[in-house]
């Protein structure tokens, strides 16, 4: 037996887990905020994403029957554009709630958060149903493909290319842009960002959006591979969670290091033992924080108070 | 630190068996077989109440007096559940035997975990109790020999309450609330002195301030040890009657929803500053989701939105709401027994 395609399908996961991760991280690091709502948003990209693609409003208006003729590679392209967007007005929404939690102890917008997401669950349940659904692709991203050697869903290399792009600008714009420095000052000194004469109010929503955003994007890339139900949220929350904390809160590339250990020891353990193979990362996580207390590459952070 | 915290270390004095507060509620509780099916309610919702009270006041001792915010405890809810069901179905039907079964297996299920947890704080211990949480309810559904799958452990009996002179069935709802209630009244009692003995005041002032405490000379994480293994101790006897009120015990009790419910419904009720707090908080979600359940499938979501609005106004809920309404009172009178003699 090859182990090639649980690498393969190790390196997609743990890539996919990067793009979560990293706008889990961005929220962190600037609002000192868990937000367990993080895996709400990524299902809510999702469903809007459903939406957008496969929309149930046929004979309502020539409009709706002329975007329902559209190919449907179109109407994808639109939902990757959209349904972020979407995603990031409802994190902003949410981010004027935990207003009143900063300058509290972390516990209050952990909680704060927790309640979203439960929120957000009952109301996709409401509006799509408790049933799992089906995201329709375009043919192009659709099937098998020969890739070095072995039969390989083209999804899967679809997922895992656009994940280390997107990484990849996320990189680009925390490190090359001046927005980039602003995040990251404020991260690290937001009192002193406010003394520059910027508004952190803004710039809080705006990291919020775009870590929301971020997430719906992840909830329309990673669904067709792991299954889309009202409940996606929090199975896929808690990994975000798990790695930011592997990686050492704070820290991009701890974040993105930890996020392809994990994809690695999910895929592997799949190899060996399928049933046991989401418990590696719990079991990983267990293992490096009883020796690191701040994970692979954290410094100490706000979280330890 | 929060204003908002449990009464400041009282000075010394003589802590009592029995408080008027546990009278009125022994009192509610001992009547509701009598009322609880003239309001429309059933025999069995105060069965599940009373068993969620025994795992919300253990929950607090690490919650709202330790400052420890667990949020893995369906864990060891779910091994006293199995550890009871297991005894039942494979050693020996006895309700003693299974009880301490459950309640040992609790205790050390969160001996274990508490020996990598206790020396964190703040969000990493709450991260690590999450991630040892869903390593049990991960191991609960794939151990298909022991723990029965995703199905769980079906057709536990209950066995009656034997004392040997006298033995009562318990297979019927209202008798064995009787017990439960017993359960609790034993557990309430114990539980407040064991948060005013010097136990308690030491894991008080550990949440004030770990590092003063320690410097005071504590040996800070054998307490907070100590208040894991204790709160999953009662974890695990609340599991215990639980797979006894099911008569079944399924890993659903130890997902991360359920134990996120626990955290709700003590925060909702007050545990952050009130002995009381999860008491009223799991009232308040048992009859929640019975009167909006009645009305609206969605009724999740309405206590959801409640629990955003307490965390984001009032995060020392309802039991700090009646503290100020009782403190605004008290100045009311005052107020008036003053002017009243400025005006003789």
């Amino acid at each position: 037996m090859t182990l090639l395609p649980h690498i393969l399908n190790g390196l997609t996961l743990g890539l996919l887990f990067a793009l979560i991760a990293l706008g889990f991280m961005l929220i962190v690091s600037v609002m000192e905020v868990i937000n367990l709502a993080h895996g709400s948003l990524f299902a809510l990209g999702a469903y809007f994403a459903l939406w957008l693609i496969a929309p149930e409003l046929a004979g309502f208006t020539e409009v709706a029957d002329a975007y329902a003729g559209l190919p449907i590679a179109l109407r994808y392209g639109l939902a990757l554009v959209i349904a972020p967007l979407g995603v990031a007005a409802v994190g902003m929404g949410l981010e004027a709630c935990l207003r009143r939690t900063y300058g509290k102890a972390p516990l209050y917008g952990l909680l704060l958060t927790f309640g979203a997401a439960l929120v957000l669950e009952e109301v996709i349940r409401t509006v799509w149903g408790p049933t799992e659904q089906h995201l329709p692709l375009p043919d192009a991203i659709n099937g098998a493909t020969l890739f070095a050697g072995i039969i390989y869903s083209k999804y899967k290399l679809y997922a895992a290319g656009f994940a280390l792009v997107a990484v990849f600008c996320v990189w680009l714009f925390l490190e090359k842009t001046p927005y980039g420095a602003i995040v990251k000052a404020g991260a690290h000194d937001s009192e002193m960002v406010r003394a520059l004469g910027i508004d952190l109010g803004r710039l809080r929503m705006l990291v919020f959006g775009l870590g929301a955003a971020l997430a719906g994007l992840a909830g329309i890339v990673m669904v067709p591979i792991w299954g889309l139900r009202p409940h996606v949220g929090i199975d896929i929350v808690i990994p975000a969670f798990l790695i930011i904390v592997l990686g050492g809160v704070g820290s991009f590339w701890g974040a993105v290091v930890a996020s392809i250990l994990v994809g690695l020891a999910v895929g592997l353990t799949g190899a060996y033992a399928t049933e046991w193979s989401l418990i590696s990362m719990y079991l990983l996580l267990i293992l490096v924080l009883t020796f690191r207390a701040r994970g692979l590459f954290g410094r100490k952070s706000i979280l330890e108070n | 630190m929060t204003t908002a915290s449990l009464a400041v270390v009282a000075p010394r004095r003589a802590v009592q068996w029995i408080t008027p507060p546990m009278l009125v509620l022994f009192a509610v509780m001992a009547s509701l077989p009598l009322w609880i099916t003239p309001v429309g309610l059933y025999d069995y919702l105060a069965v599940e109440v009373a068993i969620w009270m025994i795992y919300a006041l253990g929950f607090n001792l690490l919650f709202g007096y330790g400052g420890l915010h667990s949020f893995g405890h369906g864990a060891y809810f779910g091994v006293g559940a199995y550890a009871f069901g297991l005894v039942q179905l494979g050693l020996a039907e006895s309700l003693w035997l299974g009880l301490l079964a459950a309640l040992v297996a609790g205790a050390v299920a969160g001996a274990l975990v508490a020996l990598f947890v206790s020396h964190r704080r703040g969000i990493y211990f709450a991260l690590m109790t999450i991630a040892f949480g869903q390593v049990f309810w991960f191991v609960a559904i794939k151990w298909h020999g022991v723990t029965g799958g995703e199905d769980g452990l079906l057709n536990i009996p209950r066995p009656a309450a034997d004392f040997g002179f006298i033995s009562f069935d318990l297979a019927n709802n209202r008798s064995f609330y009787l017990f439960v209630l017993a359960v609790l009244v034993l557990v309430v009692v114990l539980m407040w002195r064991l948060v005013n003995s010097p136990f308690g005041r030491v894991l008080q002032a550990i949440r004030q301030n770990e590092l003063r405490a320690r410097f005071v000379g504590y040996e800070v994480w054998r307490f907070k040890w100590a208040a894991f293994v204790g709160s999953a101790l009662l974890a695990g006897l609340a599991g215990g009657l639980f797979a006894m009120a099911q008569e079944s015990a399924y890993p659903d009790v130890m997902s991360v929803h359920q134990s996120g419910l626990i955290v709700m419904m003590t925060l909702v009720g007050g545990g952050l500053v009130s002995f009381w707090g999860p008491v009223i908080g799991v009232a308040v979600y048992f009859v929640a989701r019975d009167l909006l359940g009645a009305f609206t499938e969605t009724w999740l979501l309405w206590y959801g939105l409640m629990f955003v609005v307490i965390v984001m106004f009032r995060p020392e809920g309802l039991a700090g709401v009646f503290h100020d309404l009782r403190g605004q009172f008290a100045a009311a009178t005052r107020h008036r027994g003053v002017s009243r003699s400025a005006a003789e």
